[in-house]
This record gives structure tokens, sequence and C-alpha cells, in this order.
């Protein structure tokens, strides 16, 4: 295997709504499982593209929910160590969700706290990365899990 | 996803949830979970057959703990050893704005005044 080997990557085209987003979370979990990524590493990820969607469906406007979303999938594995990307493109209103994160802190009490911006915070403490770029109209956003490996079983001479 | 309650005596309210809370499935229990949190001051919201909580699910707490807490009362979350919920609502500081118990009784003990 090459230093950074790439699993092939899986791709998915769906509508701006909210069950579209529960099959979007079906096909992450079976490209996940097809390339043995851990489970609570597919829960993480699975976390990310649930608030994600919602915030293209919610805050995207017309054009984003009269426009595909894309979303694609890939595996990347070194000596130990491996990583899970998985990008949303969607054609909403230009939002950065790496930006700006670090002005969302949690509320300072119940009487003060508000749902917005908890989206926000989930997808950045369940990823260990996130990238952004804005190109031909459309937003990109790349979530990224690293995790591991837990070492091979030595073989029994 | 599934949403049930039980009225314990006339204190105490047990509302129990279920399945994938995302944002669909959130949406679906929000406007029972309200109206359940209208009626009644002592309310333990049971959390540990969740296997998965969205922010959307999250501002359905945070709503009801409101409703709850505006009428004198207090409203408990119970997650159990459930690590999915215990790492999202520690993510979103939730679990420091409504009292969050590992032991259902003692969430029902919290809030029944």
């Amino acid at each position: 295997m090459s230093p950074s080997a790439a699993q092939p990557s899986a791709a998915l085209t769906i509508r701006a709504d909210l069950w579209e987003a529960r099959r979007a979370s079906d096909w992450l979990a079976a490209a996940a499982h097809a390339q043995n990524v851990p489970p609570d590493q597919v829960v993480r990820l699975d976390h990310c593209l649930d608030e994600a969607l919602a915030n293209v469906i919610r805050h995207g406007g017309p054009t984003a929910l009269s426009s595909p979303v894309h979303l694609q999938f890939r595996v990347r594995r070194q000596a130990g160590a491996s990583t899970a990307e998985l990008s949303v493109s969607d054609a909403g209103v230009a939002f950065d969700p790496s930006a700006g994160i670090a002005a969302t802190l949690p509320p300072a009490s119940l009487a003060d706290a508000t749902p917005g911006g908890l989206g926000l915070l989930l997808i950045r403490n369940f990823s260990d990365d996130l990238s952004y770029r804005h190109s031909q109209g459309r937003n990109n956003l790349t979530i990224t899990v690293s995790w591991r490996d837990e070492p091979s079983p030595t073989p029994q001479s | 996803m599934g949403i049930r309650f039980q009225d314990v005596n006339e204190d105490l309210r047990r509302i129990v949830l279920s399945g994938r809370l995302d944002t669909a499935g959130s949406e679906e229990i929000a406007r029972q979970f309200g109206e359940l949190t209208l009626t009644s001051k002592a309310v333990v919201v049971h959390l540990s057959e969740v296997r998965f909580l969205s922010s959307m699910a999250i501002g359905i707490l945070l709503k009801g703990a409101k409703a709850v807490q505006r009428m004198g009362g207090g409203l408990a979350l119970h997650v159990g050893e459930n690590e999915v919920v215990i790492r999202t609502l520690e993510a979103t500081g939730i679990n420091q704005l409504i009292p969050t118990f590992e032991d259902g009784q003692d969430a029902e003990k919290a809030v029944v005044k």
C-alpha cells in the first residue's frame, strides 16, 4: 500500500429536504461500512451530515431548495492512521460553517439559551477538520474525521 | 423515533424519547413534546433509548425546559450510559443548563419538590 492510499469514493445526489437527508444518512452508513470505517467515526460523520443538510434546508434559501445537493465520501489510509472525508455541495446562499464558529459558545443560562448555533457547535465538535470554499455558485464543505487504526493481530507461527 | 409518556402522579411526568432524533425525526415529535411540557411542573425526559440527537432535538428540549421553568417547575434529563447522547449534550453545553443524570431516580428526585 502506498503511504497515503485513497479508497474509491462514493457519491450521492439528493434533493434538499429532510427526508432526503435520511436517505443520505443511510448512504453514508453503507459507504462507510464498505470501507471498514469504525462505527464511532460513522456516528460523528452522521451527526455532521444531518446538521450540514439541515443548515442548507433551513438557511440556504430558494435556490438551495430547488437545486440538487451533491455528497461525496472518501477514505484515506496511511500507516496506522486513517481519515474519512465527507463533502457536501449545495447551491444555497454562501455560508462558511467553518468561519465564526469560535464565537458560537454555549449559552450561559437556560433563559439565554436559543437553538441558534447549536448545529454549528455539533459539526465542530464531531469533526476533526472543516474546510470550505465557494465556487461557481456552490458551497463546498468538507468534513473530516480521523482515527488510529487498530494494529493487525500478529500471525501465529 | 418515538415518544411516550407516563404521569407517575400529580407531580411527576415521565417522557420517554427513543430512536433516531435527527432533524426529520425531531420535527415529528416536536408538537407532542411541547404539549407534554406545558401541563406538568415536574418532568423527566428519558433519553437512554435515543441513538441520535440532533440540534433540532436539543432545541425542543430547551423549549420544553423553559416552559416548565416558567411554571415554577423543573425538567431534568436521564441519559443512562448513552455515550452518543452524553457527548452531544456536552458538545452543546446543554448538560450545564438542564440538569442531566445517569440515574433515572436521581433525575426524578431533582425535579420533584
